[in-house]
């Protein structure tokens, strides 16, 4: 379980988190919803090892993590699939998934992963020579998921998995991250695409100007009618 | 070309480059070779840290100098000229770690600056209290063997080449490469990015270091501040661009041009030849990023093209 108490985070003199608290329960699939700018990137960052919060503490599996460096956090069982993907775009397919199985943890089952990522996106086995800077973008964001799922976590991080990437592969990918669900790992996703980010979510949390502005069930969320004004606008459904 | 096709080829030119001194008698082309593997192994070493690990260090002279100078004083002390070697690539391994240690901690541009101050304090502060030109005691001179060092420089050649070779297909050279490419990107799908810098660093230096070590067994009389001097970084920096960054053969090629060149240039045109280098390396990196290497793979791909479509024809 994941849990997130009272955070608070800075860049230099700009506080984009003030006091945020969320939890993801294992099994779970949590969506971390609102504007440009309200710290939802930054909130990931401080998850993953990228960004010391100022205040408050995280805790994984009944541990703290916020002094733990971000690699020794991907040992630990959380992968993440960052903004704007962030592929190794001189290296090949093949190189970049090797590359989410660096870890120790990782290591055993990385040929038995590797086939399974290349099950899920066939594509990709295609081109697995290939450097990923020529791919698209599409493409590329199977490589990010692929790469993150190497490493065999408990918990997926997705930051806006849906960005740039036409309306049937975003639904193709939403399918994947139920597959991936469905196997057990935990998921905490970022998006902008609120309608299938509640359809596919178990719960959710609305982040406003570095706070939780609200939360609860996907359900419940889609048929709020400050949600559906906010996020949905009128012609939603 | 393909891991046991380069591995023969490679095998190859060391065993034929092994015969040459029972085959030539000319000192003059030992020399040149000499000159050739040192130059590899420089290259080599700097080709580590800055072309895989992407940490581009601006004070390679320095770690070069530092195995210099330990090897030479151990050895004229009456130290084995190869423990002397390895005590010269310590010292420069553990300045290396004491500076990496402090600068990979900040990203940017810290290692470079640093790394470059390292060059030039050490360079000033050696001219300054070692000032005098070392040289050879007498006994030594009568017995000096040039083979020697021509196998020494050959076996030090090979070893680099055959250390970046296990490095380029080895996890930790992809993690390296990781780094290289986005730092933070490495972090977070678990690459230990500080370890890994450190162990490239280490890797690198000790290589340089053990060339330094070299250069003091070679030379009869030189500054003890000269091996230092900023040119044997750029010496460095120049071939492993000509020759391909972050590749196994780059430095290699690189290494055969370059001496080649230089050699002929300094004949006709003196300190000329810096300006043309500096021409080269620019147009290198802007027209051909990948260097020899991957223009002998462009003309190898063009060549092919060109015989598949006589043969349809």
């Amino acid at each position: 379980m994941l849990e997130v108490r009272g955070v608070e985070a800075a860049y230099g003199p700009f506080l984009a988190l003030s006091g945020v608290t969320l939890t993801a329960r294992p099994g779970e699939i949590v969506a971390l919803l609102g504007p440009n700018g309200a710290g939802k990137t930054t909130l990931i960052r401080c998850i993953t090892g990228l960004l010391r919060p100022r205040a408050g503490g995280i805790r994984w599996e009944d541990a703290p993590l916020d002094r733990v460096p971000a690699h020794a956090i991907v040992e630990r069982g959380i992968a993440v699939v960052p903004e704007g993907r962030r592929l190794f775009g001189a290296m090949t397919v093949e190189e970049n998934l090797e590359l989410g199985a660096f870890v120790p943890r990782a290591r055993p089952q990385r040929a038995a992963r590797l086939e399974h990522v290349y099950t899920i996106f066939p594509m990709l086995r295609e081109r697995r020579r290939q450097i990923t800077r020529a791919l698209s973008g599409g493409q590329q964001q199977m490589v990010a998921i692929g790469r993150a799922l190497m490493a065999g976590p408990k918990l997926l991080l997705l930051d806006e998995p849906s960005l740039g990437l036409a309306p049937r592969l975003v639904e193709s990918i939403f399918d994947v991250l139920r597959e991936i669900n469905r196997s057990g790992v935990s998921i905490l996703l970022v998006e902008q695409n609120v309608q299938a980010a509640l359809t596919l979510s178990h719960r959710a949390y609305l982040l406003e100007a570095g706070r939780v502005a609200g939360e609860g069930s996907a359900a419940a969320l889609l048929d709020d009618p400050r949600v559906r004004r906010a996020y949905l606008g009128p012609l939603a459904r | 070309m393909t891991g046991r096709r380069s591995r023969a080829l490679g095998l190859a030119t060391a065993a034929a480059l092994a015969t040459v001194p029972l085959v030539v008698r000319r000192d003059d082309v030992l020399n040149f070779l000499f000159l050739v593997l040192l130059s590899v192994t420089l290259a080599e070493s700097w080709n580590i840290v800055a072309g895989y690990a992407g940490q581009v260090n601006l004070g390679h002279a320095a770690f070069f100098g530092l195995g210099a100078l330990t090897t030479r004083a151990l050895w004229i002390a009456g130290a084995p000229v190869l423990g002397a070697m390895v005590a010269g690539a310590a010292v420069a391994v553990g300045f290396a770690l004491l500076i990496g240690a402090a600068a990979f901690r900040l990203r940017g541009a810290y290692f470079a600056i640093g790394t470059l101050a390292l060059g030039e304090i050490l360079r000033i502060t050696v001219g300054n209290v070692r000032a005098e030109i070392s040289t050879l005691p007498a006994a030594t001179i009568a017995g000096y063997r040039l083979a020697h060092r021509y196998y020494l420089a050959l076996a030090l050649a090979a070893a680099a080449v055959a250390v970046v070779a296990a490095l380029g297909g080895s996890r930790l050279g992809l993690g390296m490469r990781a780094i290289r490419e986005d730092e933070e990107a490495a972090e977070a799908s678990g690459v230990g990015a500080l370890r890994l810098k450190l162990l490239a660093l280490a890797l690198s230096t000790a290589l340089a270091g053990l060339a330094g070590g070299l250069f003091a067994y070679y030379h009869i009389s030189y500054y003890p501040a000269h091996p230092f001097s900023p040119t044997w970084t750029f010496d460095a920096l120049l071939i492993t661009f000509i020759g391909g960054v972050g590749t196994v053969h780059g430095p290699v090629l690189g290494a055969v041009f370059y001496v080649f060149l230089k050699e002929y240039l300094a004949i006709r045109w003196v300190d000329f030849h810096l300006l043309i280098f500096g021409l080269l390396f620019v147009a290198i990196v802007l027209l051909l990023p990948g260097g020899l290497v991957e223009a002998a793979a462009r003309l190898g791909a063009l060549a092919r093209a060109r015989v598949l479509t006589a043969i349809r024809k």
